[in-house]
């Protein structure tokens, strides 16, 4: 298989602190891959180095066949457009309806206004939010926002899917669909790698895990196979 | 189609987001450019005065005491054919002394005791339009007055000189007036503009994550920048017009200056649209000016 992420030696210090130190691991295409750790462990730091926001001081992460390490300022957008990305916080915009925020992307990358009709629909659909497409985030249930949050992350078909402490806000049930919706998009050929801290995730995945534990890649395992190096 | 209605409508958003700031940023740019006008306007009218004056501008050549009449001829001919000269009128002693006696009656008797008619023959020459400047007149005053038969040459110099450095005065000022305030519109429109941008920095942050260009991130920020100097420019250009209309309306009220309210002039519709894209680069260049101060990192 192909690795789609690629993180070789990379170590980071924040304020003389390792966020991340010395973190070597590789990501194949189609995998779902969680980030265990707790606040503070670095997977925050990770993540965000996957869509350039911030560079490693050493080591080389690669995501679909690109450097990101090496990209011209100009190229990182073009990078973001095939990594989706979902927050804890949602990050919607207030006063833009569903429909306008799931667009967003699209609008971005000049696509026809078919297109985005008919993208967004879908994407709608697919985390079984359409029928709110008018509504605005603030009348939607904190649920409902993290469906639209990852609408907005799959309407333009990334190849990877990363997703912050995607369920910190939710409560088990809704914590529980949601990773039913990740798996879902895993199970359409998107490779997804969620970040968080909480162990109950693992009850509703059986997939490969990797933690770490200050800034430093612990263990990696599969659910239910033990941990191993 | 959809993203450039969106970067329309994310600049609107902007402008009516930020109400107060935004009129707050038109009135003081309107007054900054109406004072700028101000200066422009003054600089066309003297222009505009000094050029009507200088076609009235005459220069007098008096000819040498019973020159002959081949003599005179062919004065008249030299002067006809030079390049500078746009118009050459003969006025002979007997026409003087007859225009004399009906311009100054009370004092025609002054000249009944001398006997012989003592004023001289003479030729008024207007000179070509792009030969009028105080520097052309006198190379070519000097140049006629070696002439033969030409005893003296005329010109209200100091008349001329006076205007054309008044008008170079009120150049200079207009130009410095102009770079200070177009300057003080540029910082406004910034302000304004990096108002908007840290009030919309959430915004500006999901655009980055999810792949927008910094093109197009700034795109709504330039639009409002050259909206709000058009805006500023064309309100100016309103309080302008309104000045001069006022001006004229006081001067035919009060009887003074009679005529001089035909003479003074508003900027033709060419001038006023190139104002208003003056105004729109003014704004486009504050809000630049914001963007790059604000630096990548957020935009």
């Amino acid at each position: 298989m192909d690795a789609i992420i690629q993180l070789i030696h990379v170590s980071k210090w924040h304020a003389r602190r390792a966020a991340l130190s010395d973190v070597t691991v590789e990501i194949e295409k189609g995998e779902f891959v969680l980030l265990m750790g707790a606040s503070g462990a670095g997977k925050s730091t990770l993540l965000r180095m996957l869509i350039a926001e911030e560079q490693p001081d050493e080591g080389q992460i690669f995501v679909h066949g690109k450097n990101v390490t090496k990209l011209r300022p100009s190229e990182i957008p073009y990078l973001r457009r095939k990594v989706g990305a979902v927050f804890q916080d949602f990050r919607l915009l207030p006063k833009k309806s569903v429909f306008d925020n799931v667009a967003l992307p699209l609008i971005v990358q000049g696509a026809s206004e078919k297109d985005i009709h008919r993208k967004v629909t879908e994407a709608l659909r697919a985390v079984d939010v359409d029928h709110k497409n008018d509504q605005l985030p603030s009348s939607l249930s904190t649920g409902e926002q993290q469906r639209v949050c990852i609408a907005r992350s799959i309407v333009n078909g990334p190849v990877v899917l990363l997703a912050d402490e995607p369920t910190g806000n939710l409560d088990p049930e809704r914590t529980r669909e949601i990773i039913e919706l990740f798996k879902l998009i895993n199970a359409r050929g998107t490779t997804v790698v969620v970040a968080t801290h909480d162990p109950h995730v693992l009850k509703y995945v059986n997939r490969r895990v990797i933690t770490l534990v200050q800034g430093v890649l612990l263990a990696e395992h599969r659910v239910g196979e033990g941990v191993g190096g | 189609m959809r993203r450039l209605f969106y970067l329309i409508r994310e600049a609107w958003v902007n402008m009516r987001t930020n109400r107060t700031t935004t009129i707050v940023a038109v009135l003081t740019t309107a007054f900054a450019l109406a004072c700028v006008g101000i200066f422009l306007l003054l600089y066309v009218n003297l222009r505009n005065a000094a050029g009507s004056l200088q076609e009235d501008v005459k220069v007098m050549v008096y000819l040498a005491d019973r020159l002959p009449s081949g003599q005179v001829r062919e004065l008249e001919r030299t002067l006809k054919t030079d390049r500078m000269v746009d118009g050459v009128l003969f006025i002979s002693k007997e026409q003087a002394l007859g225009e004399f006696r009906v311009q100054f009656p009370s004092e025609s008797y002054l000249l009944e005791g001398l006997g012989e008619n003592p004023l001289p023959a003479s030729f008024v020459v207007t000179l070509a339009p792009s030969f009028r400047s105080p520097d052309a007149m006198k190379a070519w005053v000097e140049r006629v007055q070696t002439m033969e038969g030409v005893a003296k040459v005329d010109y209200n110099q100091e008349w001329s000189s006076l205007l054309a450095g008044l008008i170079g005065y009120i150049e200079l000022a207009a130009i410095g007036v102009g770079i200070l305030l177009s300057a003080a519109a540029v910082t406004i429109i910034g302000n304004t503009t990096r108002l908007a941008l840290l009030a919309r920095q959430e915004e500006i942050e999901i655009l980055r994550l999810i792949g927008a260009t910094r093109t197009f991130i700034r795109i709504p920020y330039f639009l409002e920048g050259a909206v709000l100097g058009a805006c500023g420019s064309a309100l100016s250009l309103g309080i302008l017009k309104f000045a001069v209309e006022l001006f004229r309306q006081q001067i035919q009220l009060t009887g003074r200056f009679s005529g001089i309210e035909g003479m003074i002039s508003f900027f033709p519709l060419s001038v006023c649209l190139a104002l208003v894209m003056a105004g729109m680069g003014l704004g486009f260049a504050g809000s630049v000016v914001s963007l790059l101060r604000v630096g990548d990192g957020r935009a």
